[in-house]
């Protein structure tokens, strides 16, 4: 927020398709290929156990605006990891004084989307453009606008925000199709013989060096 | 009937686990129980940051003041090995200056005993746990030998950091760690095999290149017969009429078991220990007080080499030329080290640290194979105001959450924002792109200070509780003041060191 993105160094974008032949290759070990296939593979379930079924709807949307899948070669959808985490009570060892437990921030946070989306432009928030939606968030970020309005007095909405951020950051980032769009291959690192004793692991670690498993970046 | 030990310990991290293997050497019947699991690393450390929280204590701290600490992933551990399952292995000794800052600059406290004093735990930590690093040393006293293994190879961010400190006229290192930089035997633990550069090291290590405490003093204690029962909660310190502590009460799954021991050490990390001791009213009103955290500002930059951040021994590098620099405005100092990072970690403080969400998150770590970071770690001065007390909520065991209060001094502010001149410096001279700053404090130290002064302090200087006999802190609760070094190894010192001061007064 202190250093705002700078515009001179284009991100490199990397080839579709490489990780998942490294994910099932003797490169990345069993317990980290199952992690990552169980992640690849989960379906989401028939309904949301934290929240409620609209609460959710709006949920779902704020979230794909927070780290949308686009180009992905499918979905990734943190909100259900989100709630499902909010039924099951657990959490990630801490949270701010200014806040109240974990479930009852989201449902207020969620609430007053839908409360700001309902003061601006009389619809609900997943109703809304994905411009509006997200002049709404950053409003939410900076704790400011209908949505600061529409919370209790003293709710801290920009912690709040925070950690909701960066939790679906790193749910999102954790995924192999997130993975694969960033050109990470830190999972296989196990060389060639599935972590077996005297395994290899990296044995190129400096400056531009790459292995053979490692994606090569398009130069766009 | 009641299983009677010699001394139980409470913890296995690097406080537990070497006092352990101490006084299992010395022939004591000895027990320890560790509040987490026992892992096996081939099987069941994942390279995958998600898949490894679970070496996180996640039950609820809560957090205020005006530099909220974070718990969880940043400074906290359960299981078999403690904290150090997932410590980066950064292991550099503090100064013999650092234990006196009151008296060389007239704030903060020093320690009742000092660097001459733990020395020779230095030495015999870092010869068994097999710590990689320069011989000699660059900076502080001449030591009486060279590390046990060379350093560690360095990574784009070490290379980074050294073109950019080399063009500033900042001296660099490699650094020590506590990775194997060559396979490595040890009477008692067996051989282990040297680093594979694996780089997920504020993980678990899956080859056990990583002197956590679940493969080093953990299998030493063992071999002196030891015994460690995880998934065992110590909920009590029981006490006799006079107040002597007697043993402890766990609960093991659901069901409580009371143990009876000559002597209990506690060494739960420095928010569970004082939290048993609030829950069980032992120590004195300095339970939970003078609480200091680490300044632990990154910088973080993009190079337009690639540098692929997952690999190498993540803190590759050292500098220990900001440990008095000329031109402070603040007491005390700091070190600079360079820093690789994982993925879903990087998201995660992008998210919080520059509020990026959408289109512009999903550019920003397209370049995440070109970040690389520096980092300090830096002494922090104890404060009245910065403590732990009990909140009125309960978590999931039925137990009253710890309330942590931290607000850094003018001391930590004037000492972040020198730092955070310094390592702009060496990265626009390394040639970093859109650099950005991560404010953070590391590590909670000092919530069951040591002192010579029963009236000031809550143990004595060999970790002895001075209002309950028969109870020892060893972890670093202790600690007087924050020293501007990563705490594990003066942790393992100190422990060694209070195993050896108990051992020494029963035999009389």
């Amino acid at each position: 927020m202190t250093d705002a993105p700078q515009a001179d160094a284009p991100a490199p974008r990397w080839p579709d398709g490489w990780a998942l032949p490294v994910i099932a290759s003797p490169a990345t070990t069993a317990p980290t290929r199952r992690a990552l296939l169980a992640r690849l593979d989960a379906t989401p379930p028939a309904a949301p156990r934290f929240f409620s079924a609209d609460a959710f709807e709006t949920f779902q949307a704020a979230c794909a605006r927070l780290v949308p899948a686009t180009g992905l070669a499918a979905p990734v959808d943190v909100a259900w990891a989100i709630d499902a985490r909010l039924a099951a009570g657990t959490g990630d060892g801490w949270r701010y004084a200014t806040l109240p437990p974990d479930g009852e921030a989201f449902r207020l946070g969620v609430a007053g989307l839908d409360a700001a989306a309902e003061a601006a432009h009389a619809e609900r928030f997943c109703d809304l453009s994905g411009a509006q939606q997200d002049a709404l968030l950053h409003d939410a970020q900076h704790a400011r606008g209908p949505f600061a309005a529409a919370l209790p007095a003293g709710f801290d909405a920009a912690h709040w925000f925070a950690d909701w951020l960066a939790e679906a950051a790193g749910l999102f980032y954790a995924h192999p199709l997130a993975q694969q769009d960033i050109g990470y291959a830190g999972f296989a690192d196990a060389g060639p013989t599935d972590g077996a004793p005297g395994a290899p692991g990296w044995t190129r670690i400096g400056l531009d060096e790459r292995e053979d498993r490692e994606p090569e970046p398009l130069i766009p | 009937m009641t299983e009677t030990f010699d001394a139980v310990v409470i913890g296995t991290g690097a406080g537990g686990a070497p006092l352990l293997a101490r006084l299992a050497a010395a022939g004591l019947h000895v027990v320890a129980l560790e509040a987490g699991t026992l892992w096996d690393p081939a099987a069941d450390f994942a390279t995958d940051e998600l898949d490894q929280d679970n070496l996180f204590w996640t039950d609820e701290r809560i957090s205020a003041g005006a530099d909220a600490l974070a718990f969880g992933a940043n400074n906290s551990g359960i299981g078999v090995g403690g904290s150090t399952l997932h410590y980066t292995a950064y292991t550099p000794r503090p100064q013999p200056d650092d234990f006196r800052l009151a008296d060389e600059f007239g704030v903060g406290v020093d320690w009742p005993f000092g660097y001459a004093e733990l020395e020779p735990y230095y030495d015999e930590a870092e010869a068994f746990m097999g710590v990689s690093g320069p011989s000699p040393y660059p900076w502080g006293p001449p030591r009486k030998a060279g590390y046990p293994l060379p350093p560690l190879p360095l990574n784009a961010a070490a290379q980074l950091m050294q073109r950019g400190a080399a063009a500033v006229g900042i001296k660099t290192s490699p650094a020590a760690n506590a990775a194997l930089s060559g396979r490595y035997y040890q009477a008692g633990v067996g051989w282990r095999a040297a680093c594979t550069n694996r780089g997920f090291c504020q993980a678990g290590c899956s080859t056990g290149a990583k002197a956590s405490m679940d493969v080093t003093y953990i299998p030493l204690a063992r071999s002196h017969g030891a015994e460690v029962r995880p998934e065992c909660f110590v909920t009590e310190i029981t006490r006799d009429s006079a107040g002597r502590a007697t043993g402890v009460v766990y609960v093991h799954d659901g069901a409580e078991t009371r143990l009876a021991a000559g002597a209990v050490f506690l060494c739960a990390g420095s928010v569970e220990t004082p939290r048993l001791l609030l829950l069980n009213g032992i120590g004195g009103p300095h339970v939970g007080r003078h609480l200091t955290a680490h300044p632990g500002l990154q910088i973080w930059g993009r190079f337009d080499e690639a540098t692929r951040p997952f690999k190498g021994i993540p803190g590759g590098l050292i500098s220990e030329d900001t440990h008095r620099p000329a031109d402070a405005d603040f007491a005390g100092g700091y070190l600079l080290q360079s820093i690789g990072v994982m993925p879903v970690t990087y998201a995660r403080q992008v998210a919080r640290g520059r509020g990026l969400w959408g289109e512009a998150l999903r550019d920003h770590m397209r370049g995440y194979g070109h970040v690389a970071g520096i980092n300090i770690l830096g002494d922090c001065l104890p404060t009245d105001t910065n403590r732990l007390v009990l909140s009125d909520e309960l978590d999931a065991r039925g137990l009253p959450k710890p309330h942590v209060t931290f607000e850094a001094g003018d001391n930590e502010r004037r000492m972040t924002a020198h730092a955070d001149r310094v390592m702009r410096q060496i990265w626009d001279a390394a040639g970093a792109r859109d650099v950005w700053a991560f404010p953070r404090h590391a590590h909670v130290i000092g919530t069951a200070r040591m002192g010579a002064d029963r009236d000031a302090s809550v143990v004595d200087p060999d970790g002895r509780v001075w209002d309950t006999p028969g109870l020892v802190v060893c972890d670093n609760s202790v600690f007087p003041s924050a020293l501007p070094v990563n705490p594990a190894l003066t942790i393992v010192a100190v422990a060694l060191r209070t195993a050896d001061r108990f051992l020494a007064r029963a035999r009389g």
